[in-house]
């Protein structure tokens, strides 16, 4: 779970000693350039290896006519360099083929899945900080009480709990036994200040509870961490003390001392995290239904529909580099000690 | 943090083991994971001979068998404590036996990792520069990617079976391992016998593997116990997506997955004691690393 935060502490990926941001900069996007086409290009020739999307796509007792039809159709039956160069023109221009099942542009697949992944996303990030934040605020307040016991046992157990294991058990006990909750899918979703999501409705919120708590979790844990490890540390600190001294009252010392100083470090890493929600949304996604991103990639994987496969990791792999770029500079812009530390420790 | 690793790495592998058996039995949270990663083990191992039917036998297991409740007998007279699944296994011999699968893709994944990232590691901090810098940008973009979705892209370009999952798996880590012991040997770089050795005009090969690795291995026996632990948690996962280990072959996460299409109907142990063996399983071998780390590396426990 704290792979973002060794990601963070190592600064070998920071800007070097002396190195211009602006240099730093272009080096990474040209990097990140390199990446997605070494990328693109191990996936596309590998993914062409497993198995014939072709038997998944026409009736097993079609006559070979039609399946040489159906291969042609799709350009199957070129080698995959030609197949390789078709893609890169097009996805050069924005076009990175249509997925075999669907028949439409993997892209727009994508973009119309997208939100539901997002909502999700945002969903649990708000439900992490909200139960997470006062709950590693207590216990790092109270380091011998027993309520941060609880709390500490509750989040090793919260890291250790296979999240796709207690999404199963979450709809046993809420849909299946108590019947509260829906089992699967999206609800009905509205639109506010041009916005449409699931948040709005009544119903939507149904739906969206048990997967985005479900979401949550891993992260609530990560929360509780950082926001206890923050509070030992700032609470030890001289300004405390002299606003203790002072003689002001615990609540405001909390919320206008301690708070703003352990928050920046939380919403950094959750900034980071973000994209791995987003990448936990698969399985989330897949145990309620939630028509996401996730969910379409998990279905292309399992059906052989290669062009989503591939749209789908190039889109994951430059969100990627684009969320860590944009962490990088503005670490680098925040902390002058990043620059200065240059590439060894 | 890279001077807590060089105190500890000074220390002798063995004093290492005997520290961890003595705290070990002063901690009852210790002890109790202690115990039942014992017994999760050699169930594990003895799993022919532990449980009570062999699930995959076809010619005893019957499908009129199918979804009893815990506690209920079975038509050749066995009780299955812990119910059966919807074609008449007994939930606990296949909990038994997909164990075993579990640990040996996770122990399995971890030792080519382990050995991958030592390799990588070492030569990154031994020679430096130019080699150091592009191994360990490799190292930062993988490792910029979240587990779980390197393994899902990996398998979806492999396809399905246990020695796929295991290769993924390995992929997955390696960077992690390479990236510790790297920090742990540049410390060790800078310190005198190392200096001596070079001095002595010792081999590379001489020197990488009789100074460099002993030395940097501690803080690697840490990062492997947790890795397992989340191991066995991604090969869980990927198995339940229907992607990783096949039905045939079942791990724990298959397990679950496959009881994931009974849970409407209330056949809710099928999909249940699977999840908390792994549960088990996993918060064992996790409070065990915590204990581990808090010795290898006092200043991080409080």
């Amino acid at each position: 779970m704290n792979e973002g935060l060794a990601r963070r502490m190592s600064a070998a990926g920071q800007p070097a000693k002396g190195t211009p941001m602006l240099a730093f900069v272009l080096r990474r996007v040209m990097q990140s350039v390199v990446v997605l086409f070494v990328m693109s290009l191990v996936v596309f020739s590998m993914i062409n290896l497993v198995g014939d999307p072709v038997d998944m796509l026409v009736n097993p007792e079609s006559l070979p006519e039609e399946i040489d039809r159906v291969r042609r159709d799709f350009g199957l039956d070129q080698p995959v360099h030609v197949q390789y160069w078709k893609f890169l023109l097009g996805a050069i221009s924005g076009d990175l083929g249509k997925s075999f099942i669907f028949g439409r542009p993997a892209l727009a697949l994508m973009a119309e899945r997208f939100p539901a992944t997002l909502e999700l996303a945002t969903s649990a990030l708000v439900i992490s900080v909200t139960v997470g934040l006062p709950l590693g605020v207590y216990a790092g307040l109270r380091p011998d009480g027993w309520g941060t016991r609880i709390i500490m046992g509750g989040s090793v157990l919260g890291i250790s709990i296979p999240t796709f294991w207690l999404g199963l058990m979450m709809i046993i006990v809420f849909s299946v036994v108590l019947g509260w909750l829906p089992v699967s899918g999206r609800g009905e979703t509205s639109r506010f200040l041009g916005i449409e999501s699931s948040a709005f409705t009544l119903d939507g919120l149904r739906h969206l509870v048990l997967p985005a708590t479900n979401l949550a979790l891993f992260k609530i844990a990560m929360v509780i961490r950082l926001a206890r490890a923050g509070t030992v540390e700032v609470m030890a600190l001289d300004f405390i003390r002299f606003a203790r001294a002072k003689g002001l009252a615990p609540r405001r010392i909390v919320l206008a001392h301690l708070m703003p100083n352990i928050l920046i470090p939380i919403v950094t890493v959750l900034g980071i995290e973000f994209g791995t929600l987003i990448a936990f949304a698969t399985v989330t996604e897949s145990i309620f239904a939630w028509p996401g991103l996730g969910k379409l990639v998990i279905d292309a994987i399992v059906n052989l529909d290669r062009p989503i496969v591939v749209a789908y990791l190039l889109f994951v792999v430059t969100l990627f580099l684009v969320l860590n770029l944009v962490v990088d500079i503005i670490y680098a812009l925040l902390d002058p000690r990043v620059r200065l530390q240059g590439d060894e420790t | 943090m890279s001077e807590a690793k060089a105190v500890s790495a000074g220390r002798p592998e063995t004093g290492l083991l005997s520290k961890f058996v003595r705290s070990d039995l002063s901690r009852p949270t210790t002890l109790i994971s202690g115990i039942l990663l014992l017994l999760i083990a050699a169930s594990a191992t003895f799993a022919p001979l532990i449980a009570p039917t062999d699930p995959y036998d076809l010619a005893t297991v019957s499908v009129l068998d199918g979804r009893l409740a815990p506690g209920e007998e079975m038509l050749d007279g066995t009780i299955a404590w812990l119910g059966t699944d919807g074609a008449g296994r007994d939930v606990l011999s296949a909990i038994i036996f997909g164990l075993r699968t579990s640990l040996t893709v996770a122990i399995s994944s971890a030792l080519i990792a382990l050995v991958v990232g030592l390799a990588v590691g070492l030569t990154a901090a031994f020679y430096g520069g130019r080699i150091d810098a592009f191994l360990m940008r490799i190292v930062d973009i993988q490792l910029s990617f979240p587990a779980i979705l390197v393994a899902l892209v990996l398998l979806a370009l492999l396809g399905k079976g246990v020695d796929k999952v295991i290769i993924a798996l390995a992929i997955v880590q390696w960077a992690l391992y390479a990236r510790t012991v790297r920090a742990a040997a540049m410390v060790e770089r800078r310190k005198e016998y190392f200096e001596a050795a070079i001095c002595l005009e010792l081999s590379n090969a001489r020197i990488i593997w009789k100074h460099l690795l002993p030395n940097s291995v501690s803080s690697l026996i840490v990062l492997a116990t947790l890795q397992t632990a989340h191991s066995i948690s991604i090969e869980a996962t990927l198995s339940f997506l229907g992607v990783g280990v096949p039905i045939t072959e079942p791990s724990l996460g298959s397990l679950i997955a496959n009881g994931f299409d009974y849970i409407l109907s209330g056949a809710y142990w099928i999909t249940f004691f699977p999840g908390v063996m792994l549960l088990a399983t996993v918060a064992a071998i996790n409070v065990l690393g915590d204990q581990l780390r808090a010795m290898v590396n006092p200043r991080l426990s409080r």
